[in-house]
């Protein structure tokens, strides 16, 4: 009868006034739309270890080739249909543009089938999928792949970044640019005061979510075994290994055991190997289209992308790139931080992260729930991608809906992202 | 004047089919659309009155319904519950498509006059829907934040699309512009904006109208239509019981002409399909109203005579008239219902001025506006 009362006290308003329900902002995004950018796949390999991992021999383009097989296997696209893709890296010269070319041609794709590269740090895999999604909602192409993918083992090193030039040199805030990530995030630390302690109880977090998270074989879904050549350091022998899942994730760690670790930078620092992201090596892949194309083709709807955001920071306060774009994000998807269920922010360094958390007042429980960087590795331009196969599969297992993805970007940026699943 | 009885009904919208000239289908529920079921008429007018060719019943009550453009035996109701049901007449029972989003009742359908393959609805959840018949989910949302009584398709371009809501805006919306942002929203005007023409004031005469055209309060609007001959031309009514007319090409100079009159609330206007200064309006104080807006050759004349001091109105409405704008006026009324008046429309074919009205009267009317002019 309550309905029977409104409708009444309606009717009563029109003989003398009255206010409507509005739709709130987390049931609006919930809609559904055939102009719906949506995913309908996305998997990535297992992140390894830097130098050490299952895939510290094998190039970044096998890494990337072996994923899009992936996604056209997993996802039964055609590859025929898929227009552009988009794919981010860091520190190949160039960002990789000519082998990843060529990557997608080994995987099966046609060569009707475009790619670029491009490089926005450590979001560059966030970015190519945010511009595969704009491309295909302002009608440019109708099917894309976003990507990332990273070999620090055979990629990092001192020759990532070009000298400066004077002109550079001489520019106070420009200069800031190269200063190193390990250094500015141990002064950021120690001006904000996020102590140690507070740091490696992130990082044990990090570590037993994850570790939780594998036992349980949550990840077994989002990722795609590989089979690579690799060289045992022991008996220097080649053997071939299917590398199945990360193998970062360091069983049984604790506050006190983090505790134990030298800081890496400085010192007295409180940044050290435990408390920081890892030096890992990985791709991710992501395929994208419209809602109504995914209905044409029976692709099954993993969920949509919402809306994205980039903003700039200081060079030095990197890391605060999060707190700053996510906000920017919730309010151009028109919902409060409590209305996001699940939220992906890269773990670059414990004490950014945490320093964003606590900052945004966001519930810990729901950042990050199976682990993130520190547990299992940054292949700096695959992580953006990657977080979208995370968070996507948290958000399947768990029956929530609304996810955010984010992270800070060197030079001093950050990124965030809006996602709903299914 | 020919009637039909909608038995234990309470008639809320009347629509005159495109297609077929003696068929009318009437939106309704029963306990006055408050609680209970909705009914779907499909009546024909035959040489023994109007009879009920077939009728759909629905879980909750009705409250608008439009027949298909491009599907002459197709018509899509709103409903209580939020949802938006397809009919087919040749069908018994079911209807043939019957889309969930709205969360809250929904108040109007109105199908798309110039690409005939789309339609909108609007609903008390604050927000329009544009729907292809051939798709599952809505094709784009437009939130207005407010309960939105009316939502119309231009008759005159294919992607503007307008609404009226319970905050006295009109919303104009084009589908063309980007969707960010202002999510294809166009204008927003204040309906209760003071007019500010001098149209009727060129001959240099004061006189005392001018003075009482003040913004009026904000107050709800349940009814706007799109004129049929001046794509510009707009009018709206509701709660504070003005019809008024805009000019939507220039919004800011508030209404083009004021309708004051009625009694209560105007439930519904509907501009004449024959002519392009006459609307029809139907109230909660149990009338339905012809009218001019004024722009008339021949109603000009009549408003020069106004000013210069004739008798404005033979039935002595005069407390209404400090209101007017605009030079327009009442061409007479229909004052057979008695209960509420929901629902009114112009027969398209034939002579010029045959229409239908619905009401809480549980009746369906066919009459002839020439009848109700002279009087």
């Amino acid at each position: 009868m309550a309905k029977a009362q409104q409708r009444l006290s309606q009717v009563q308003s029109h003989l003398a006034s009255s206010e409507a329900d509005i739709l709130r902002g987390r049931e609006n995004i919930l809609q559904k739309s055939p102009d719906d950018v949506v995913v309908t796949c996305a998997l990535r390999t297992p992140l390894t270890r830097g130098g050490k991992g299952g895939f510290k021999d094998t190039a970044a383009a096998d890494l990337l080739a072996h994923t899009f097989r992936s996604l056209i296997s997993r996802s039964r696209i055609d590859p025929n249909l898929v227009e552009d893709i988009s794919v981010g890296n860091v520190l190949a010269p160039g960002a990789g543009a000519t082998e990843y070319r060529a990557a997608a041609l080994v995987a099966g794709f046609p060569e009707t089938t475009a790619v670029k590269t491009l490089n926005r740090q450590c979001s560059s895999g966030l970015q190519a999928c945010v511009d595969i999604a704009n491309a295909i909602r302002c009608g440019m192409i109708d099917i894309g792949v976003g990507a990332g993918v990273e070999s620090m083992s055979s990629q990092y090193g001192p020759g990532a970044v070009s000298e400066f030039s004077e002109l550079l040199d001489n520019h106070p805030e420009a200069k800031n640019c190269k200063v190193p990530m390990g250094a500015l995030s141990e002064q950021m630390a120690s001006d904000r005061k996020i102590t140690r302690g507070v740091q490696d109880a992130f990082a044990a977090r990090s570590f037993q979510k994850a570790e939780a998270a594998q036992k349980a074989g949550k990840f077994r879904d989002e990722i795609s075994p590989m089979k690579v050549k690799w060289l045992d350091p022991k008996t220097e022998e080649e053997k071939e290994i299917v590398v199945e899942q990360d193998d970062g994730i360091r069983a049984g760690m604790t506050v006190e055991s983090l505790g134990k670790i030298k800081p890496a930078f400085q010192k007295d620092g409180s940044i050290h190997a435990g408390n920081a992201s890892q030096v890992s090596d990985g791709a991710a892949a992501v395929l994208l289209m419209k809602r109504s194309t995914a209905e044409r083709l029976g692709q099954t709807i993993l969920g949509k992308f919402v809306c994205s955001s980039v903003v700039g920071v200081k060079p030095l306060l990197m890391g605060i790139g999060p707190w700053k774009a996510i906000p920017v994000a919730l309010e151009k998807a028109g919902i409060g931080k409590e209305e996001v269920d699940v939220w992906e922010i890269n773990e670059a360094f414990a004490s950014q992260c945490v320093w964003c958390v606590q900052e945004l007042g966001l519930d810990e429980a729901k950042v990050n729930p199976n682990g993130g960087a520190i547990a299992f590795g940054h292949p700096l331009g695959c992580t953006g991608a990657r977080q979208v196969s995370t968070l996507f599969n948290e958000l399947r297992l768990t029956g929530k809906r609304v996810g955010v993805t984010s992270m800070c970007v060197g030079t001093g940026m950050g990124m965030a992202a809006v996602w709903v699943k299914e | 004047m020919l009637e039909f009885r909608t038995q234990g009904f309470n008639g809320y919208a009347v629509k005159y089919s495109p297609f077929v000239d003696s068929r009318i289908a009437v939106a309704s529920g029963a306990n006055f659309g408050l609680v209970g079921n909705g009914r779907l008429y499909i009546l024909g007018l035959t040489a023994k009155g109007i009879v009920a060719e077939k009728w759909f019943d629905t879980q909750d009550s009705l409250y608008d319904l439009a027949w298909a453009e491009s599907h002459e035996n197709q018509c899509v109701v709103a409903t209580g519950d939020g949802s938006i049901k397809l009919f087919d007449i040749t069908l018994d029972q079911f209807p043939v498509q019957s889309w969930q989003e709205h969360k809250r009742e929904v108040y109007a359908v109105h199908w798309n006059l110039v690409a005939k393959d789309t339609f909108c609805s609007s609903s008390w959840d604050g927000t329009i829907k544009i729907w292809s018949p051939h798709r599952a989910d809505s094709l784009v949302t437009l939130p207005t934040h407010s309960c939105t009584y009316s939502a119309s398709f231009s008759p005159h371009s294919p992607s503007v699309l307008s609404s009226v809501s319970s905050d006295s805006h009109l919303r104009l919306f084009d589908l063309r512009a980007p969707a960010s942002a202002a999510n294809h929203l166009t204008a927003s005007i204040p309906l209760h904006t003071a007019a500010n023409n001098n149209n009727h004031n060129n001959n240099g005469q004061h006189h005392h109208h001018h003075h009482h055209h003040g913004a009026m309060p904000p107050s709800e609007a349940l009814t706007h239509d799109w004129n049929k001959y001046r794509p510009q031309l707009i009018a709206a009514a509701g709660v504070d019981r003005l019809v008024r007319v805009f000019d939507i090409r220039n919004p800011s100079q508030g209404p083009v002409a004021v309708l004051p009159g009625h009694g209560y609330a105007v439930r519904k206007v509907a501009w004449s399909p024959h002519l392009g200064d006459v609307l029809l309006s139907a109230s909660y104080d149990m009338t339905c109203r012809v009218w001019t807006d004024g722009s008339a050759l021949g109603v000009d004349g009549e408003q020069q005579q106004q000013q210069q001091g004739l008798p404005e109105v033979p039935n002595g409405r005069a407390g209404a008239d400090s209101l007017a704008v605009g030079g327009g006026r009442e061409l007479g009324r229909m004052d057979r219902h008695t209960e509420f008046v929901m629902g009114v429309d112009w027969c398209l074919f034939g002579a010029e001025g045959w229409c239908a009205s619905v009401g809480w009267d549980e009746r369906l009317l066919v009459w002839d506006v020439r009848q109700v002019m002279d009087r």
